[in-house]
């Protein structure tokens, strides 16, 4: 019943190896990539461009830089978005605290219970 | 040549100067003398001076010490500020202060013979300040409390000016307006060398008003309690026409009580403790900086992991693989560490991964140039997967082939590096995309934002590599 169907993801991760992981990952639960940015300009690019996603997984740390600005975009279009950061929620600016959290390292099935309730919304739609 | 009559000079000289033998006595005084005393010479000579200007104070005993001090020691004395009251010319008594200097005059015998005092009275200096700025009772006390510093330091090894430059500073407040009287060296540093004494604490430090000291100031005043408190935060004018600046203290305000036990002010000290905080801060920075990569690095094995077990059924070659993956991990970090996580040479970076091959075979030059922490580990990572397909698929598979690796700046500022396997078998576009060519396409285009072209000839594999300037140029103080 997980089964999400043609669920959109976006995706934020400035590291190649983690976004592997992190594609492999929602690629077996079933999720489709509308778009992955490396980069902070590209990430703010793709938050006003990509076809608009169910849900967006932004790396905090992008180069140095913080995802903030991108994933303010993707509010105000009315997508939720899931953090993932080394340091945990705490990490986080107040204004963030709010926001679902993976803590790296994760595993799927950390991933899978973060997108459970947009999944679970495929179903109730669907 | 004319002699010089010094009995005249002594006469003439416009300061008050005058002598007295060992039992206090006038000797001699000079014009200026009888003038500021009111007296006349007939009046003084032979009379001891304190009968003749009788003083059982404080005031009278310090006189009287110094005076002895330069009988017994032979060496000048002075009296940097001394309250005297003499009698006027209508016999009234009047408040006069003093600054004397007494120094010896030696008999034939080498003994001190006389005492020769040179005074000016300062009284007019002591009321301007007086009328100026503070009430008079603090002056008094203020001027008996450091006048008796100093004297201590003459007794016992310079202490006040251990108290003027103690690394801890050190300020005395008068008067419910909270005065500057008196400002340790350091404490002046502390503002700025700014000229604080005889003003209050807004006058002298504007900036201050609004971050809440002169109302603790208010209450340590009028309420006499102590207030202390520890890397206090304040934005201090720290150099004189610049804006004020984030500096931390460790302070205390404690009231100073006159005789009666009444407030006249408040003391001031602490110590800038601005570098230790700004230290701990920068501390806890690179333990979050810390944190953030070790789980980031866990992040990145966990995921070399998964891709080396993830779609292979040789469990020995995948383990073989995994480890191999980890030490060109582990090789970019120790380079990194070798520069404090900044950057790296691209030589470095290049040979470190080629060294296990058969240096015939392998060439790779360049010019000196220097790539930032993430551009590091994302080349030592592709470099890896490059280098490993080269020896198990191309040209450094078969022993006649070799492999060029250049790389140099073009006019842009853009790194490009070209990867030139010869020799080896005919290279061939893979069907399906493995790992190493998923990492290539995904490090060079995705990761530093470059351009990748890859070519599959007959000559051998080829990749050439296009990074833009903002990828790999290290940025000065980035922990990143």
């Amino acid at each position: 019943m997980s089964e999400p169907g043609s669920r959109r993801i976006l995706v934020v991760e400035d590291e190649t190896l983690v976004l592997f992981n992190l594609e492999d990952i929602l690629s077996d639960l079933g999720w489709e990539i509308v778009g992955v940015a490396m980069r902070l300009e590209e990430a703010r690019r793709l938050a006003e461009t990509a076809v608009r996603p169910d849900v967006a997984i932004l790396d905090v740390n992008i180069g140095g830089g913080l995802v903030f600005p991108a994933a303010e975009i993707l509010v105000q279009r009315g997508v939720p978005v899931v953090f993932a950061t080394g340091y945990g929620r705490d990490g986080l600016p107040p204004e963030w605290q709010d926001r679902e959290v993976i803590v790296k390292p994760y595993t799927q099935a950390d991933v899978e219970r973060v997108l459970q309730p947009y999944s679970q919304q495929a179903c109730a739609a669907g | 040549m004319a002699e010089v009559d010094f009995a005249q000079v002594f006469q003439a000289l416009p300061s008050p100067f005058m002598i007295l033998d060992r039992e206090f006595r006038y000797v001699a005084a000079n014009p200026a003398y009888l003038a500021t005393t009111g007296r006349t010479m007939d009046e003084l000579r032979g009379e001891n001076i304190f009968g003749k200007f009788p003083n059982r104070g404080e005031s009278g005993r310090r006189l009287q010490e110094s005076f002895e001090r330069v009988l017994a020691t032979g060496e000048p004395d002075t009296l940097a500020y001394l309250a005297y009251p003499i009698p006027d010319a209508d016999g009234r008594m009047t408040n006069r202060y003093w600054t004397a200097v007494h120094v010896p005059l030696f008999g034939a015998d080498g003994t001190v013979e006389f005492v020769m005092q040179n005074t000016v009275d300062v009284t007019e200096y002591a009321r301007l300040r007086e009328a100026a700025t503070l009430p008079f009772t603090s002056l008094s006390a203020e001027t008996s409390l450091i006048e008796r510093t100093r004297e201590a330091a003459e007794a016992s090894a310079n202490f006040r000016r251990l108290f003027q430059q103690a690394p801890a500073f050190f300020a005395v407040l008068s008067g419910p307006t909270h005065i500057f009287t008196f400002a340790s060296d350091s404490y002046l540093r502390l503002v700025g060398n700014r000229e604080v004494v005889g003003q209050t604490v807004a006058e002298a430090l504007p900036e201050v008003i609004d971050q809440g000291f002169i109302e603790l100031l208010d209450r340590v005043f009028h309420e006499g309690y102590a207030h202390s408190q520890e890397s206090a935060r304040v934005m201090l004018a720290r150099t004189a026409g610049r804006p004020p600046e984030e500096t931390f203290l460790d302070f205390s305000y404690h009231p100073i009580r006159d005789p009666s036990g009444e407030i006249t002010g408040v003391f001031v000290q602490g110590m800038d403790r601005t570098e230790s905080v700004r230290f701990a801060q920068r501390q806890r920075l690179l333990i979050d900086e810390l944190n953030h990569r070790v789980k980031n690095t866990l992040a990145t094995v966990q995921s070399i992991a998964s891709q080396s077990f993830r779609s292979t059924s040789d469990v020995a070659a995948a383990k073989r693989a995994f480890e191999a993956r980890l030490v060109a991990l582990s090789q970019a970090h120790n380079m990194l560490s070798d520069r404090q996580w900044h950057d790296t040479e691209m030589d470095r970076l290049v040979c470190q991964e080629l060294s296990i091959f058969d240096p015939r075979q392998v060439r790779s030059s360049g010019p000196s140039l220097r790539v930032n922490a993430k551009a590091t580990v994302a080349l030592a990572l592709l470099i890896h997967e490059l280098a490993t397909n080269a020896a198990r698929h191309g040209s450094l598979s078969n022993p006649e082939g070799s492999l060029a690796v250049e790389w140099g700046e073009d006019a842009q500022g853009n790194l490009v590096i070209d990867w030139i396997e010869r020799g080896g078998p005919p290279a061939r576009e893979p069907q399906k995309h493995g790992f190493g060519s998923r990492l290539l396409h995904t490090v060079v285009t995705g990761e530093l934002g470059g351009k990748l072209q890859t070519r599959f000839e007959d000559e051998g594999f080829a990749a050439h590599i296009v990074l833009p300037s903002g990828a790999y140029i290290a940025q000065e103080n980035s922990l990143v």
